[in-house]
């Protein structure tokens, strides 16, 4: 007897159909084999299958069960094909017809429960493009997998309660698709490895890198920050979260994706809304970074994708993983290949780096003398300039504040996080209608031809953009920043043209010496 | 031009003869003539200069008279900045290496090494062939730069630096040591402070260098090219009497951030004010 149970696999972000092919032969010795490029974790499904349907007090058919994964040219990773096999183990042992258009996932546990299993998202997306009604996944995915309108999806709590179904003996209702808005409004982000959002209020002094950083969420722009240690850095870079609006549901789906193929979406959680912050340590390693394996897995810039991506001590990471980000900063997308296959991740990140400017990282410090000799400043610095600078839209000099301040009581209270936050979201709004249609989200992303179209300068603002070029010897891409750059700051002003004040602020911002 | 010069030489230069230890024999490149060691005014500081380092060269040397020779290290930072700004205002200036004649020591100032030898410079060294430089090496040639020199300026110096250490030699040579004054506040300026109190002599203007050298007073080619319109701009009125950063401008003159970044701007396109770490100077 013949079963056909229908599943997916995992290319990297890509998701394929595959047929669970269950075959119960009418003789033979029993036993129960798995073929088609199943990896460890597949064929060890075997076990898991046959143990939980023993203590759910399942039977097995007593004769030589043979299972195909079909394509059988594509490797099978992953331990979410047990309920699949269950499913067409039930339908053949207790001779139930399963539905034609529902996809089995997840794992179990020996004691026929189902485990939290990644990727289940991906499961859902993969049956409303192909046409599949109806999902079964395990009960703590049920509202990941349901965040896909249109699909029923059925919690399947354990092995018994998915035979009952089968055999229409206890029905299980399906889960429906909550709306977006109300979807996941309590979701924990402590799992998502996020630190309680800092108000940027609570930073005294720095009003200047703050503006950088307004200018950063409102646009999508990058940032390098350099400066001594204890001059706050990392808190200002740990603020960003603050002002960042949540994601719009298209973004959401994308991050969601993402975060659903690695694992990274707690049980019970749906949709997410905030935007990722991502902070690797700077001894990550290169594959840790882009994302790499044999089956791609996405890296530190692709979990960063929409969000931002942290790099503290940016020039402490290796060269090769500075260079990696070259890619990805221009083309939002970066390209895994490897002998098997090559595959295509986005990674449209916000960077924010931050460095010292030297190895003892006091150069240019008014208070303390730095140690460094000229070559090892020297060194330190050809790390941080060429290329990648040359992608980063603003530069700023961090410094210390003075001690004085730090107890000082006139603290401005009206510049907190919300307050910057309404202006970022009236400049987001400003850019999702001018880009309606442009299937770009933000200035940052603006092509050339897009640069033309929505910044339209005046001669005056382009007279004072080619005296800036000249005056920094900026290179022709720095010359394209700062007109997005400007672009963002006119929306953060609500005006419609880019004046020569705005180029002006803008070059403020790119016109760093120590970075020359 | 290239070639050497022994001690029995009768092109030697007189003054360098005189120190205690002279070269035996020196290595040259570029325009050896007597004239250039007539008016020699050795200028020293650190390595890492601030920009109120480029701003005393600029001023002290843009009255200096056209005969003064400006001597140096060819180190970056104080040296390589009074080259420079040697050659741009047409002084003759004598680089003196502390490695093989042959050797251009830091690499990266190649494009200067070769601006000297074409704008009538010289190149000195007691070291023949590409010799590299050793800490040794330091300390003799700075008795060279100290030895051909008739005075020496420190633009900039931190506690115990070598600039200091070339400033005491000069003054044991019995040449005159010329010092600027700094603010008290950077650790520039304590090398300063201290030598001023032994036996330097504290200047504000190239006029009193020209005096020593017997060029007289006043006078000279100094044109005030200081730029107009700045009338009465706040922000850079504010930075003429201190530099500040961004964020201190801010506070001081409480404007927002926004309008101070086009401003300052502004103020940076037309040169009257530069940046530097994060501060801003008023030029």
């Amino acid at each position: 007897m013949l079963v056909k149970v229908k599943s997916i696999a995992n290319r990297g972000i890509q998701t394929l159909g595959v047929d669970v092919e269950i075959n119960v032969s009418s003789g033979g010795l029993p036993g129960l084999e798995i073929v088609g490029l199943p990896d460890k974790s597949v064929a060890e499904s075997r076990d898991r299958v046959r143990t939980a349907f023993q203590n759910c007090g399942l039977k097995l058919p007593g004769r030589k069960i043979m299972i195909n994964l079909a394509p059988a040219d594509i490797n099978k990773e992953g331990s979410f094909y047990d309920l699949p096999i269950a499913a067409g183990l039930i339908s053949a042992s207790l001779n139930i017809s399963l539905p034609d258009d529902a996809l089995f996932f997840g794992e179990l546990s020996f004691d026929g429960s189902l485990r939290h299993t990644k990727g289940s998202f991906l499961l859902s997306l993969y049956a409303k493009e192909n046409g599949y009604s109806r999902v079964f996944v395990p009960s703590s995915c049920a509202k990941e997998a349901a965040s896909v309108n249109g699909i029923f999806v059925y919690a399947v709590e354990n092995l018994s309660s998915l035979a009952e179904h089968l055999g229409g003996r206890r029905i299980i209702s399906p889960v429906s698709s909550g709306s977006f808005t109300e979807e996941s409004q309590n979701f924990s982000y402590k799992n998502l490895s996020r630190d309680e959002d800092l108000d940027i209020g609570e930073i005294i002094g720095q009003e200047y890198v703050k503006r950088a950083l307004e200018i950063c969420a409102a646009g999508g722009h990058n940032l390098i920050m350099v400066g001594p240690p204890g001059s706050g850095k990392t808190m200002l870079a740990k603020a960003l979260v603050s002002i960042l609006p949540d994601l719009s549901e298209e973004e959401s789906i994308e991050v969601t994706k993402i975060y659903s193929l690695v694992g990274k979406i707690p049980p019970n959680c749906g949709l997410l809304r905030k935007r990722p912050f991502r902070n690797p340590h700077h001894t990550i390693s290169y594959a840790g970074m882009i994302g790499g394996g044999s089956n791609p897995l996405p890296g530190e810039i692709t979990l960063a994708h929409r969000g931002v991506l942290f790099m503290d001590e940016f020039s402490e990471f290796t060269r090769p993983v500075l260079e990696s980000l070259r890619q990805p900063l221009e083309s939002g997308k970066i390209t895994v290949s490897r002998s098997r296959c090559s595959v295509d991740f986005p990674s449209k990140f916000m960077l924010i780096a931050s460095s010292n400017p030297c190895p003892c990282g006091h150069y240019g410090d008014p208070k303390k003398e730095c140690t460094c000799s000229e070559n090892k400043i020297r060194n330190y610095q050809a790390k941080l300039s060429g290329p990648i600078l040359d992608r980063i839209d603003l530069h700023v000099n961090v410094l210390p504040v003075d001690k004085n301040r730090l107890f000082s009581s006139n603290r401005s209270v009206e510049i907190n996080s919300k307050y910057i936050l309404d202006r970022v979201l009236k400049a987001h709004e400003i850019q999702s209608k001018r880009f309606e249609g442009e299937g770009i989200f933000f200035n940052c992303d603006m092509s050339n031809s897009q640069i033309e179209k929505y910044c339209n300068l005046k001669s005056d603002s382009k007279k004072l953009l080619l005296q800036a070029v000249e005056k920094f010897s900026l290179s022709t891409r720095a010359y394209f920043k700062i007109m997005k750059v400007a672009r963002t700051i006119a929306d953060i002003n609500g005006e419609n043209d880019v004046e020569a004040d705005h180029i002006a602020e803008a070059v403020q911002y790119r016109s760093k010496i120590f970075l020359q | 031009m290239a070639g050497e010069v022994s001690i029995s030489d009768f092109l030697y230069p007189e003054m360098l003869a005189e120190v205690p230890s002279p070269p035996q024999k020196i290595y040259f490149k570029g325009n050896y003539c007597s004239e250039i060691f007539q008016n020699c005014l050795a200028v020293v500081g650190s390595r890492k200069m601030s920009v109120y380092g480029v701003r005393v060269i600029e001023k002290i040397f843009s009255v200096l008279h056209k005969d003064i020779s400006i001597v140096s290290g060819f180190m970056s930072g104080v040296d390589a900045e009074a080259h420079r700004r040697a050659i741009k205002l047409g002084l003759r200036t004598i680089a003196v290496m502390p490695c093989g004649i042959d050797y251009i020591h830091p690499e990266n100032q190649a494009d200067l090494y070769e601006e000297i030898l074409s704008n009538e410079g010289l190149i000195l060294s007691e070291f023949e062939g590409d010799f590299k430089p050793k800490s040794w090496t330091y300390p003799k040639r700075n008795r060279i730069v100290a030895g051909l020199s008739r005075a020496v300026l420190v633009v900039e110096a931190s506690k115990n630096s070598g600039s200091l250490i070339t400033a005491r030699m000069a003054n044991s040579y019995g040449r005159k040591v010329f010092v600027v004054p700094g603010s008290i506040f950077s650790n520039l300026s304590e090398g300063k402070t201290q030598i001023s109190n032994e036996f330097a002599i504290n200047i504000d203007s190239g006029f009193s260098i020209n005096e020593f050298f017997g060029f007289g007073s006043g006078t000279n080619t100094y044109k005030n090219e200081k730029k107009s319109d700045s009338g009465n701009n706040v922000i850079l009125e504010t930075l003429k009497n201190d530099p500040m950063t961004m964020d201190e401008l801010s506070e001081y003159l409480s404007v927002d951030i926004s309008t101070l970044n086009k401003e300052v701007t502004y103020l940076l396109m037309s040169g009257l004010v530069t940046e530097s770490e994060g501060k801003f100077y008023a030029c």
